[in-house]
């Protein structure tokens, strides 16, 4: 089996780490910090990313060293920066171990990053559900800040960086960065329509970046080995550096694996995953957390990389791979990819709002054996009417799921809805829809 | 008042926002940390404090979907049933916490014990099934593991099957 | 010096389907393809909202960008390439998007009170969508009582946000909360408690489809039976435009159309839901005669002959100047306008009041002193592009709501800066606070105005903040003031206003700053004790940091009584001729007599606080009262009752038997603005017209008719044919009195009648002004000020006839602060006894947060009781009697 250097987990993986600021500071923690404002601008910081190439983990891959350059210079007011760890996409759960095991990998990126884009305040926006991811971050922090790493003047800069944890509620579209804006403003998390984008009309309508918990992560790695470095792994020059890849489902061993970008599916799922849990060979792989149009065998040795699985009709995400073995029913899983997007599309944009609960109406009676003929013709056209028409990405991610399962296995939905013309007694009542 | 008993806490969560509407999830968290659920009389509290109407703190409060308008079991079961969970067998959870404690989702035991709720996705989608009891995770759940979970609940208020800091798989010894 | 070519830059060409379209920069493009006849259909987009982009409806095609895009969010870019209707990618979107929004809907247009005019209904007609793939269950919203003014059907919801928005961004009440999120979203109120607004029916009017609809008019109509008729609403001096829709004469409803009017289309609680007043069954239906104790219907004849003969007799018997008139300013600028005539040409006299005596005429008689104006010098447009703006005793979202409204734009919108001199506490309610958004908030008690005013000046004077222009040119007047201001000290400001130097400094630092500057005024000052005096040293205010006369600025006094302003010009002021002349004006007189064919009488004008005092002490005889309410309007103490019981002859022409007609020896039944034809005069000075929409009810007349009539019955006929025949006299007589234009011309300040001002007219009372009135000496026990005041659901006595404002606000209570009532260990809706020397009431308490400490207000609709504890003067300069503003203590009652 393959082994990868490892750049995000090296630290927690090893024995007796706790992730306390001695225990990161014997690693050789802050020192990209120490170096970036002892004898780095910030213009500096920013080409160093840029050269990188690394681009945003949360999803849809955004250069990030670009995203930085965006926030203007000369702006009279505060700017922000608003680490991204809502992590809600099903499949995904590496944020959530970057979190809770090596705390200070990220406020140190963040602390970076404020310094390059000249933001004195930075918030953590975390899912509500991740209290003790919450309560190590307070602890870190109050370290740091007793360190001297963050705070006013800190290490002896003159520089004042402020992080603070904010705890969201409960919403998954909070974790798409105009939703969490307002919902860090202390609305409901509606997406804003962009433009005009973050970098100039971000929280409170002022310039700020929105950056993913394992972005943030390698920022420090990066200061310390160098842009050249980071770009040399993975799959230069568009999927540079390492992932933290979270495997689940029917795998003998799911789990986060860093890996660099550029492997195969297969040496993800059956070299470190160990294969399939039972003997049942594998049917489906989702590759990139819930919104990732799903995969087939035949896509087993798609490099994961940003080009490769586009190139595949997918997308990398959020770095969710979820794996599903033979006997498993495609209906039933877009069924219930369906009723997650269902139950989190927050409502403002018209398609997306009614479509989901259509969708997900329409699914459920065909896998309840109530489809009629027509039903397959129906989701196809929602399908259509969906994407490209609302204000946020989700409305294009809520059809993945219906969309590839309709490709690869249509089969699977005509079935089901012949069954329910053979059995479906005349006049029988339609099963009543509950939210 | 409720906030008046947390002066220090709820000054400390202000100062933290240029923009005091900002504080909102934060107020609301710490209230129905207090009481178990949003009340009304909290949310008119908090609207003052914010100055906000009580329309604008309620329409906040009802989008999210932690936040409840009534009170809940003292302890609240969210079992994952999203599809990641589903595959590794949440359906299961639900069904053996509805024959131990005789509750379906939605429901509240008798002796105000346990709410069952069936939630999407937690963000533990590798160690599935799973459920979070109030602010604790408890993950690769069997049918005994549950049993166990709930029996040290209600004896002793807590359980140390929960999780800890986060990291799987675990690494091999070496 | 280079001339920068502007206009060329700002403007962006286009094209949209085809046609070419030049903008302004900035524009979105849904804008401007209305500028160019391309109708793009929607639903969340509003003119007067923020876009929100979230119906998806408005999509459009634009070359050179991936997707389509919402044209309610794009601004326009030059040469941009849109394509709308003939793209058939975009009419495919759009018919899925309304497949979308139809398959959750409940298609129940056929009880839809929408139905009609429904967007949903139209843009579904041309889009055909006649035909569903939807097989599902509807979402359903079980129903909820909502409010007793405005009714919810949520399923027919589209989710556009509109209402939600229009409460928050335009009225900053935020009352609607959207509940929940995705397809159950649903609009209410805070949890499951009925709607507790300002009760606009601004949330009725913007949504797009049948989801709010109106309690009033449930299920009373189909748009296409009712009639439209375009007029003014009868209740305050913003005049806001109004459609009364009706059905066979029948009033169904009001409602004001988007960009109609000075309003623009908004409205209040009184506009829009307080029109049943006109058809309440209480309208007296026919002349009454008083016989023994009882009135008796008689025909008009019987009537009119009796008034004549009387007034004849009583005029032979004591002369004309025993006859006084009193008109309200809710008649129509034709009604007074003859009114004053009839009094002062057929009558002989020149004794006439009407109800802009009771504070707007301070207002009207400073301006003339000071700047040669009775109108505003700037209007509602001036108020929108002000930089800095500064209110004075006007809680104007119940005054005066929609100049609120302008007033909330500039400063939400336009980020104008806003000061604020009231008796009220910031603090959140029900009703949006202006206070709220002030930059500068002056809080005081209401007995404290005069003080603060001062405290203005003397900052301005103190930080060297005199216009050096004022400084040079009116060396004296500038000195005298400063003078007078330097002997203020401080310390008695402080005592007087409870506000430190430094607040007024800070404030005044913004004002003198600023270089567009309206000052707003109300009732605080206008109808308080040193009103006429408050309102110079405003003007004062203006003069000396050189912005009197600056485009853009001035002092703007809100008109409280719809028609007030009207009454003024209109001559309904004994000392004041029609186009707010002079009485004493030889030729004026001459001129006027000349052009009426009849000798205008040299007596002197007086006004209702002398006609009181003289039909005390017999020397006025006979009153006629027109749609006037004295005894409602005026404490005890004002004498009022002993005057009205000393007359020989009262002639009331009324809608309602008011607490004055019922004293009437003959009692007229007049018809109201719903019923008659003529102009109303805003509080800006815009002329505008009022229409009949319903058949008179009963026998009443249009008051004009009436006066022509007696004065037929006086042997000095006065006789039109019609209403438009008293307009033409009026503005032949009159040059600017037309109703002309989308918005009225501010009127200029005359540099003469400034100059003579800051040379020798201010000496004349400087001293006076430069202090203020002594406060009556505390009582140790009655340590509350007390404010009778306006409502918001309310105006005069008269809406008090409307059963929806009855509805939001059934009767009056004394509200006060929380902690006041705690102290007295009393809570919202205990009973207490107010009372002081002159008298005690029982009452119920409401508690608001915005009320500030130690004062007691009680809504001046309701104050029959109250309004006996209030100590009466009278301004020595403008006759203008104060009764608003007492002491009292306010105890619990045992027992409750
Ligand atoms: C519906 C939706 C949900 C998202 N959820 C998350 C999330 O949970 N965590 C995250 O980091 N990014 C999420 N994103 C992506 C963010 O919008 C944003 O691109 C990201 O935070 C930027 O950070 P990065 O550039 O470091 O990836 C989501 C996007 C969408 C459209
Ligand atoms: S696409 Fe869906 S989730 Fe995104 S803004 Fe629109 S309604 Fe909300
Ligand atoms: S009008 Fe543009 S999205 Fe609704």
């Amino acid at each position: 089996m393959a082994t990868y250097e490892k750049i995000l987990l090296k630290n927690m993986e090893q024995p007796g780490y706790t992730g306390s600021l001695a225990d990161y500071e014997g690693t050789g923690g802050y020192r990209a910090l120490r170096t970036v404002l002892r004898d780095m601008q910030p213009d500096q910081v920013i080409e160093v990313v840029k050269k990188s190439g690394l681009r945003g983990r949360g999803g849809a891959g955004f250069p990030t060293g670009v995203k930085w350059g965006f926030i203007p210079k000369n702006h009279p007011g505060p700017k922000y920066l608003c680490c991204n760890a809502d992590e809600s996409e099903p499949g995904t759960f590496k944020d959530r171990q970057l979190m809770e095991r090596d705390p200070h990998q990220m406020l140190e990126g963040m602390a970076i990053t404020c310094f390059a884009i000249g933001a004195q305040t930075a918030y953590i926006y975390i899912r509500g559900e991740f209290r003790l991811g919450a309560k190590i971050l307070e602890q870190a922090i109050q370290e740091a800040y007793a360190a001297g790493y963050l705070g006013v003047n800190i290490l002896g800069s003159g520089l004042t960086i402020n992080i603070y944890v904010h705890l969201g509620a409960g919403a998954y579209i909070c974790g798409e960065e105009t939703a969490l804006l307002e919902s860090l403003e202390g609305k409901r998390g509606m997406p804003r329509f962009k433009p005009p984008f973050p970098a100039t009309h971000g929280l409170y309508q002022n310039p700020t970046v929105v950056n993913n918990v394992e972005t943030m992560a390698n920022i420090p790695h990066i200061i310390n080995r160098g842009g050249e470095w980071y770009a040399s792994i993975g799959s230069p020059p568009k999927s540079c550096g390492t992932r933290v890849f979270c495997l689940s489902g029917h795998v003998k061993r799911p789990g986060n694996y860093e890996t660099p970008m550029g492997i195969t599916f297969r040496e993800l799922i059956y070299d470190l995953g160990g294969g399939m849990r039972s003997d049942k060979p594998l049917k489906a792989f989702i590759p990139g957390g819930a919104s990732a149009p799903f995969l087939t065998p035949d896509h087993l040795d798609v490099k994961m990389d940003f080009e490769s699985v586009a190139l595949a009709g997918s997308m990398l995400g959020s770095g969710g791979v979820t794996v599903m073995e033979e006997g498993t029913n495609m209906v039933w899983a877009a069924l219930r990819l369906m009723e997650f997007f269902y139950h989190e599309s927050c409502g403002k944009c018209t398609p997306c709002r009614e479509g989901t609960s259509w969708l997900v109406q329409t699914l459920q009676r065909i896998w309840n054996k109530r489809g009629r003929p027509e039903d397959v013709g129906v989701l196809d056209e929602l399908c259509g009417n969906i994407p490209g028409r609302t204000v946020c990405a989700f409305g294009d991610a809520a059809v993945s799921p219906i969309v590839s399962t309709l490709l690869h296995w249509r089969g699977e939905y005509e079935a089901l809805i012949r069954e329910a013309q053979e059995t479906m007694p005349r006049n029988k009542e339609i099963p009543v829809f509950t939210s | 008042m409720l906030l008046d008993r947390f002066k220090n806490e709820v000054e400390a969560i202000l100062s933290r926002y240029p923009v005091k509407r900002s504080a909102l999830l934060p107020l609301l968290n710490l209230a129905q940390r207090e009481e178990g659920f949003v009340s009304e009389s909290a949310m008119k509290e908090i609207a003052k404090v914010l100055d906000l109407t009580p329309a604008q703190v309620f329409e906040t409060v009802t989008f999210y979907t932690m936040f409840h308008l009534k009170p809940i079991g003292k302890f609240h079961l969210q079992v994952c049933k999203s599809l990641m969970c589903a595959l590794v067998g949440s359906d299961e959870v639900v069904v053996w916490i509805q024959k131990k404690l005789g509750i379906a989702p939605g429901q509240t035991t008798a002796d105000n014990l346990f709410t069952l709720s069936v939630v999407e996705c937690l963000g533990s989608c590798g160690t599935g099934p799973m459920m979070q009891v109030n602010d604790d995770y408890y993950e690769q759940l069997s049918e005994e593991k549950v049993g166990r979970v709930l029996d040290d609940l209600k004896r002793d208020g807590t359980c140390s099957l929960k999780t800890g800091p986060f990291m799987y798989p675990q690494p091999l010894a070496k | 010096m280079a001339i920068t070519p502007t206009t060329t830059t700002d403007m962006i060409t286009l094209t949209i389907d085809g046609k070419s379209a030049t903008v302004a920069k900035g524009t979105l493009v849904i804008e401007a393809a209305r500028q160019v006849g391309v109708m793009v259909p929607h639903f969340c987009y509003h003119p007067k909202l923020a876009p929100d982009a979230n119906c998806r409806m408005c999509l459009v095609e634009i070359e050179k960008m991936p997707r389509l895009q919402t044209s309610c969010s794009t601004q326009v870019a030059e040469g941009m390439v849109v394509k709308s209707a003939s793209s058939p990618v975009v009419q495919n979107a759009r018919k899925s998007v309304l497949d979308f929004i139809l398959a959750n809907h409940p298609l129940d247009c056929p009880v839809c009170d929408q139905g009609g005019r429904c967007d949903l209904q139209d843009f579904s007609h041309e889009y055909t969508a006649t035909t569903s793939g939807f097989k599902e269950l509807k979402r359903v919203f079980p129903k909820e009582y909502f409010s007793p003014l405005i009714e919810t059907q949520m399923n027919r919801c589209v989710q556009c946000l509109r209402c939600v928005r229009y409460c928050d961004q335009v009225m900053d009440v935020k009352a609607l909360a959207p509940m929940g999120r995705g397809t159950m979203t649903e609009i209410k109120a805070f949890g499951a408690h009925e709607l507790d607004c300002e009760f606009c029916g601004g949330c009725i009017q913007i949504c797009p489809v049948g989801a709010i609809t109106s309690r009033l008019s449930m299920y009373e109509f189909r748009p296409w039976m009712l009639k439209r008729t375009d007029s003014v609403c009868g209740y305050c001096g913003d005049g806001c435009q109004i459609t009364f829709q009706t059905k066979n004469n029948d009033l169904i409803e009001v409602n004001s159309t988007h960009g109609a009017g000075r309003n623009n289309g908004d409205l209040c609680a009184r506009g829009y839901f307080g029109y049943h007043v006109s058809v309440h069954p209480d309208r007296l239906t026919s002349p009454l005669i008083r016989r023994g104790d009882a009135l008796q219907p008689v025909q008009w004849e019987e009537a009119l002959e009796l008034v004549g003969q009387r007034l004849l007799d009583i005029k032979t018997k004591y002369g004309p100047d025993a006859i006084g008139g009193l008109i309200t300013g809710r008649c129509t600028n034709e009604d007074i306008y003859i009114f004053q005539k009839f009094m002062r040409g057929v009558v002989g006299t020149n004794r006439i009041d009407s109800s802009v005596r009771y504070g707007h005429l301070n207002a009207m008689h400073a301006m003339q002193r000071v700047q040669g104006t009775h109108r505003w010098a700037v209007n509602f447009d001036d108020i929108l592009s002000a930089d800095t703006l500064l209110l004075v005793g006007t809680n104007i979202t119940e005054t005066n709501p929609i100049t609120g409204l302008k007033v909330k734009e500039a400063v939400k919108r336009r980020g104008a800066k806003l000061i604020t001199i009231e008796a009220l506490e910031p603090a959140i309610g029900s009703i949006s606070n202006i206070v709220n958004l002030a930059h500068h908030h002056l809080g005081i008690k209401p007995t404290a105005y005069a003080g603060a005013v001062l405290g203005m000046l003397k900052a301005v004077v103190d930080q060297q903040m005199v216009d050096p222009e004022v400084r040079a040119t009116a060396q004296s007047y500038a000195n005298d003031i400063t003078a007078a201001l330097t002997s203020l000290s401080w310390d008695a400001i402080q005592a007087q206003t409870g506000l430190a130097s430094e607040v007024f400094i800070q404030a005044a630092q913004v004002f003198a700053k600023g270089q567009k500057v309206v000052i707003l005024v109300g009732p605080g000052v206008l109808r308080s004790v040193g009103g006429f005096g408050m309102t110079m040293n405003l003007l004062d205010l203006l003069l000396v940091t050189g912005k009197l006369t600056k485009p853009g600025c001035g002092l703007a006094p809100l008109a409280e009584e719809n028609n007030d302003q009207g009454a003024f010009e209109m001559g309904g002021t004994g000392s004041v001729l029609p186009g707010g002349q002079s009485l004493g004006d030889p030729d004026v007189r001459k001129r006027l007599a000349q052009a009426w064919g009849r000798p205008i009488p040299d007596t002197p004008g007086s006004s209702l606080p002398q006609m009181i005092d003289d039909a005390q002490h017999g020397k006025l005889k006979a009153l006629f009262v027109v749609g006037e309410n004295p005894l409602a309007s005026l404490p005890p103490s004002s004498g009022i009752h002993s005057a009205l019981e000393k007359l020989e002859f009262l002639v009331c022409q009324e809608l309602f038997l008011t607490e004055t007609a019922q004293h009437a020896h003959v009692i007229l039944p007049a018809c109201s603005y719903a019923e008659k034809d003529g102009t109303f005069t805003n509080t800006e000075g815009h002329i505008q017209s009022v229409r009949k929409a319903i058949d008179l009810v009963g026998d009443s007349r249009p008051d004009w008719e009436v006066f022509s009539a007696l004065s037929v019955m006086m042997n000095d006929p006065m006789e039109y044919g019609d209403v438009k025949d008293i307009g033409k006299e009026i503005h032949n007589l009159l040059p600017g009195t037309r109703t002309l234009g989308p918005a009225p011309f501010p009127a200029q300040p005359d540099s003469t009648v400034i100059a003579r001002y800051l040379k020798t007219d201010y000496q004349r009372d400087i001293a006076t002004r430069y202090q203020w009135p002594v406060e009556d000496a505390v009582a140790g026990a009655e340590d509350m000020i007390v404010q009778v005041s306006q409502s918001l659901f309310h105006s005069g006595k008269f809406s008090r006839k409307a059963k929806g404002l009855l509805q939001v606000e059934p009767a009056g209570k004394i509200y006060l602060h929380p902690e006041d009532a705690a102290r007295r260990g009393i809570g919202e809706g205990a009973i207490v006894k107010v009372s002081n020397r002159l008298g005690e009431v029982i009452t119920p308490v409401g508690l608001r947060e915005r009320i500030p400490r130690g004062v007691v207000m009680f809504p001046e609709h309701f104050d029959e009781e109250v309004r006996r504890l209030l100590p009466y003067s009278v301004d020595s300069e403008t006759q203008v009697p104060y009764c608003k503003v007492g002491r009292v203590r306010v105890e619990k009652m045992v027992g409750t």
